[in-house]
């Protein structure tokens, strides 16, 4: 018999290495920002999908409607939040093709999610991605923020923020919206966004001072164009090592 | 790199995201308690993340460790619950669904669900009880006992006030008893005192702690602040 | 009996036009054949009696076993086509320990009963992927005695009725077999709430040797109880023979 040369995977070439088909995020988005305020849910991210410390791509959009009053913001692989949306949408097109009169609200749309990382974590093939999800019930009127990631923590809160913002603007978010939900106006809502993001673009060198905004309400939803912050970085000048 | 592959961040399906639980059984009551928050290394995702929950009347059920595993825990025990009193016609008792939880845990011997779970409420005597669990199943029915990241903390104190070890003069209570003898008053005011201290030590308890009480009457909760620090 | 009987009667999964699965009825037939057993219900326990029919004097009449333990809590006594019982009975038996496994719990005679029910059903195909594990009904019909203990006092004894068609009844006090319908006419009369399981004894005794065919003796009966102390046990001989002796 003529010898047959396999081309083995590279993991099953050597027994020592594990299979790694998923252990890594590729492209990706930074932190996503989400809060409450009075007219209902707040969230902010940056246009930017980096390859590693690559800027490789420069108008991505990581906020995305789900039906009237649900918006998910996504940091982590964008290839794995590109598949999430596909599910997503499809979800969405079958329970509107049912024509019951029910419509997915947001906490349905979290729950399936959490369901969907949860059962991917536990395959041992993550999605990796942490969501900010947020919405307002067409009824009730009543808020939603909530929280899931690659490994299928949840949590709901006033103030969200994903990655680098956790550890940046998370702080300032609390600082801003804690015990004001009901009265914070969307202006200043805005500005708490603005300023955190701007924070993050000095200070996260996965960002970008290009970013996208959605607000929802329970009259809808709107989900502004891409704007840049302003920044200052004249202040550079006076510092070692920063510009000159 | 020194290998060419497995590299950076392999996938860990586990993280702990902390807590603590505690519970104390009485003569005729149960006291459960957790704190509210949920952090994820040296970050607190949120202030108020309830992680005990209420299964029926008679039985309440903790869980700390990784979030998302104690969350499936006490859904499929839930579920488990519903099914059953479909199928017997009756509530599960605590000690069922004690012996429920553990053969759950066990069938994912080698997946485990990184939790750690206290189970407590009343036996079919009207007694208070608490199960003891590993994350894999192996479980024992105690007087009173402490789980999750102020565990070492909270354990000690408890055996010293709740069961009178390492003190003059008063009879010990076994570890192996099912009931204390405390007040429920008294228990309430260990409870508390427990996740004070608990707080000014661990990073990982703080800002809310929240309280079911099991009696035959059923199950009460109550929400009282921690430090936020 | 059945005038209408045509080629409705041979598949197990075909309705006649009158809605009538004959195959099932037949087999509830079948029990009509087999001998007499005996269950009463006390407060203080469940009594099941049965007949044995030793058919020749080299017969050992030991072998004959009509009386079959569930669990510490739980037994069944049957008539019929009794070979098909051991199917029944190791369900049964599974089921209870798998109840006691996973919940740490004695089984409720009710549970057990719906699941030996449940398995009476799955004769013909195997439907939904499900193995078919019978080709026809069973041909038994058992009573299964329990008591339960987590049940307000006085409730805990339990007597059920299963059948072929997979159907389960509570009673007070049955009787199936050849000679059910004498011995059910003669507890119905005989029986009244607030009976002692001593009593249970006699008179399931005193019904099994008015529909019996052999002389009625310790050893062509057999006779157990299931009680809260004592739970499921069958009578030995000595204690059959002084029942017997008092008759």
């Amino acid at each position: 018999m003529a010898s047959i040369k396999l081309k083995l995977p590279q993991a099953a070439q050597n027994a020592q290495e594990p299979i790694t088909h998923s252990d890594g995020p590729i492209v990706t988005g930074t932190s996503v920002l989400g809060i409450k305020y009075k007219d209902g849910i707040m969230v902010a991210a940056d246009c930017l999908a980096s390859y590693g410390s690559l800027a490789r791509f420069r108008d991505v959009n990581r906020l995305q409607a789900f039906g009237e009053r649900t918006i998910i913001g996504a940091s982590g692989d964008i290839g794995d939040f590109q598949y999430v949306q596909d599910e997503l949408e499809k979800l969405m097109i079958k329970d509107f093709c049912l024509a019951d009169g029910h419509e997915l609200a947001t906490p349905h749309v979290y729950s399936y999610l959490h369901r969907l990382l949860y059962s991917r974590r536990s395959e041992m093939k993550p999605l990796w991605n942490s969501y900010v999800v947020g919405g307002v019930h067409s009824s009730s009127s009543q808020r939603f923020l909530g929280y899931v990631d690659l490994l299928g923590t949840t949590y709901q809160s006033s103030t969200i923020a994903t990655g680098f913002g956790a550890h940046l603007a998370q702080p300032l978010l609390r600082k801003a919206v804690e015990g004001r939900e009901d009265t914070l106006t969307e202006e200043e809502a805005v500005k708490i966004l603005d300023d955190c993001m701007r924070v993050l673009f000095y200070r996260d060198a996965r960002s970008l001072n290009r970013i996208r905004r959605a607000k929802v309400t329970k009259d809808g939803m709107e989900v502004t164009d891409p704007y840049s912050l302003e920044t200052e970085w004249a202040f550079a000048e006076h510092i070692v090592g920063y510009g000159a | 790199m020194a290998t060419s592959s497995a590299k950076e961040a392999s996938f860990s399906p586990y993280e702990d995201n902390g807590g603590t639980n505690l519970a104390i059984a009485g003569q005729d009551y149960c006291v459960i308690a957790s704190d509210t928050r949920q952090s994820r290394g040296y970050n607190i995702n949120t202030r108020f993340a309830p992680k005990t929950f209420k299964l029926s009347d008679k039985t309440v059920l903790s869980t700390a460790g990784c979030q998302p595993d104690g969350n499936m825990v006490v859904t499929r025990i839930k579920q488990h619950m519903e099914s059953y009193k479909h199928a017997h016609n009756k509530e599960m008792s605590t000690p069922a669904v004690g012996q429920l939880l553990s053969t759950m845990l066990y069938m994912k011997r080698f997946f485990p669900y990184y939790s750690f779970n206290i189970l407590g409420g009343l036996d079919k005597e009207g007694k208070g009880c608490i199960y003891s669990y590993d994350a894999i199943g192996s479980a024992e029915r105690v007087p009173c006992l402490a789980s999750g990241s102020a565990a070492a903390l909270v354990q000690p104190f408890l055996d010293n006030q709740v069961r009178n070890c390492n003190q003059v003069g008063k009879p010990r209570i076994m570890a192996a008893s099912p009931v204390s003898h405390l007040s429920l008053d008294q228990a309430i005011k260990i409870t508390k005192d427990a996740f004070t201290s608990a707080t000014e030590r661990d990073i990982y308890t703080g800002d809310n702690l929240q309280i079911f009480i099991v009696t035959r009457d059923g199950v009460e909760e109550q929400v009282h602040p921690l430090k936020r620090d | 009996m059945f005038l209408t009987r045509s080629e409705y009667d041979r598949g197990v999964n075909t309705f006649s036009p009158e809605g009538r699965l004959f195959q099932v009825e037949y087999a509830i037939e079948a029990i009509k054949l087999g001998s007499t057993a005996i269950g009463i219900r006390t407060s203080q326990g469940v009594l099941l009696a049965v007949e044995k029919r030793v058919t020749s004097s080299l017969l050992e009449a030991d072998s004959i076993e009509k009386i079959l333990e569930i669990d510490s809590h739980l037994g069944c006594a049957m008539s019929g086509l009794t070979a098909d019982s051991r199917t029944m009975v190791d369900h049964a038996r599974v089921e209870a320990q798998n109840h006691h496994f996973t919940y740490d719990e004695k089984i409720s005679t009710k549970s057990v009963t719906q699941a030996v029910c449940d398995l009476a059903l799955r004769f013909g195909e195997g439907a939904q992927g499900e193995k078919s594990i019978m080709s026809r009904p069973f041909g038994v019909a058992l009573l299964i005695a329990g008591f339960d203990d987590d049940v307000k006092e006085g409730d805990g004894a339990q007597l059920y009725h299963t059948d072929p068609s997979g159907t389960f009844v509570s009673y007070k006090a049955k009787a199936i077999g050849a000679g059910s319908e004498g011995a059910q006419t003669e507890l119905e009369q005989e029986y009244y709430d607030g009976m002692s399981l001593q009593e249970a004894e006699t008179l399931a005794l005193k019904v099994l040797k008015q529909v019996m065919e052999e002389k009625l003796s310790a050893t062509n009966i057999q006779v157990a109880s299931v009680t809260s102390e004592q739970g499921f046990q069958v009578y030995s001989k000595e204690k059959l023979q002084t029942i017997v002796d008092a008759l």
